[in-house]
């Protein structure tokens, strides 16, 4: 069936494609360099069982993507009026947290992706504000060029909340456990009632000892 | 000669059969996975320890696939603000909890990258179980989604 003449052409076809399949792949599956930055939506290279940037990142878009799906919040005529800051913000937790971080980030970028559904208040601002209203009003400055209003904005609703937590430490192993709970609940402003609420729950375990500043 | 023939292509079948039965580690830069088109309304495992596809070789019909969770179903409506969720139920194949996080890319009817970055929530799938990882747009527009699905660090 193979001939001498046939059978050396074949052998060099099968040589060459197997020189070839082995320069088949262009993909370099290397690790880049090291850098001091570290994604904040994920674990970083420092981990414990407290409250860290992923816990934040990941409850504030869970809690902004929620409320932009709740009618009593968005499916207004008129946008509501909200104040989000920390005044009615708890920590109970043994977590060392600036709540501000997570009010912060929920307002801003809330206000960025409800593009006009909502209206936010900016109360923790309002010394500023009426500090430059009474300028107006006192003649000292000239009345600006937007508008002017009876009184600064009310509001309709306004986010309060709490962070408790559970311990546990394990005395042989020295590995420490921390259950923790953040709860976010949107109250109307004359009524008192609550129209949304948020809750986010993790628990972790680290034997490292790491010091939340 | 004939029978030099004969025994060396029995060996290449036998090479052949065998190499379809290797499997290719994750970080392989076989993997089906690395250069699979980026397609719309998909679900993507991008950490090939979870699962990964590979090409078995010469005179194998069928790639191979080695995996720990699989993909149940996957999909999107539309909420009561006309916001879109999407929503993925994950098998758990193995005897253990595993500990995942995925996120949402959502793009416009053009696939246009659109809404807001996409953040990694973390969730659990138990053993020999499903669970199901949910996710919401925070824009009105008609959207097309892409998941992806890692391993938590």
């Amino acid at each position: 069936m193979f001939t001498k003449n046939t059978f050396k052409p074949a052998c060099a076809l099968v040589l060459t494609s197997l020189v070839l399949s082995g320069c088949a792949s262009k993909i370099e599956n290397v690790q880049g360099k090291p850098s001091v930055y570290e994604d904040v939506s994920t674990t970083g290279s420092v981990g414990g069982v407290g409250i860290e940037s992923q816990d934040v990142v990941a409850m504030t878009d869970q809690m902004m993507r929620d409320m932009l799906a709740n009618p009593m919040l968005t499916g207004r005529s008129t946008p509501p009026r909200i104040i989000i800051d920390n005044e009615y913000i708890k920590n109970e937790s043994t977590s060392v947290i600036n709540t501000n971080m997570l009010t912060d980030r929920l307002r801003i970028e809330l206000n960025r992706a409800a593009n006009g559904r909502m209206v936010f208040v900016g109360r923790h601002f309002s010394d500023m504000v009426q500090k430059e209203r009474d300028l107006k009003r006192d003649g000292a400055v000239d009345g600006g060029t937007i508008r002017q209003t009876a009184a600064q904005a009310g509001a309709d609703f306004r986010l309060g909340g709490r962070i408790s937590s559970l311990d546990a430490i394990d005395r042989n192993s020295g590995t420490q456990s921390r259950y923790s709970q953040v709860t976010f609940e949107m109250v109307d402003l004359e009524l008192g009632t609550i129209v949304w609420s948020g809750l986010y729950e993790m628990r972790k375990a680290a034997r490292d000892n790491v010091v939340y500043r | 000669m004939k029978t030099l023939i004969k025994s060396m292509a029995t060996a290449a079948v036998c090479l052949g059969l065998l190499s379809g039965c290797a499997t290719q580690s994750a970080s392989s830069t076989d993997l089906i996975e690395r250069t699979a088109p980026i397609t719309m309304n998909s679900v993507a495992f991008t950490d090939y320890n979870l699962k990964r596809t590979y090409s078995r070789g010469f005179g194998q019909l069928e790639d191979g696939e080695r995996y720990r969770l699989s993909l149940v179903q996957h999909g999107q409506r539309p909420t009561a603000t006309g916001t879109t969720e999407v929503y993925v139920v994950l098998r758990n194949h193995t005897d253990y909890d595993y500990r995942i996080e995925a996120r949402t890319q959502f793009f416009d009817q053009d696939g246009v990258p659109t809404d807001v970055k996409p953040t990694w929530q973390r969730s659990t799938i138990p053993a020999n179980s499903i669970a199901t990882y949910r996710e919401l747009s925070t824009t009105t527009q008609p959207l097309q989604y892409r998941v992806e699905v890692r391993e938590l660090n």
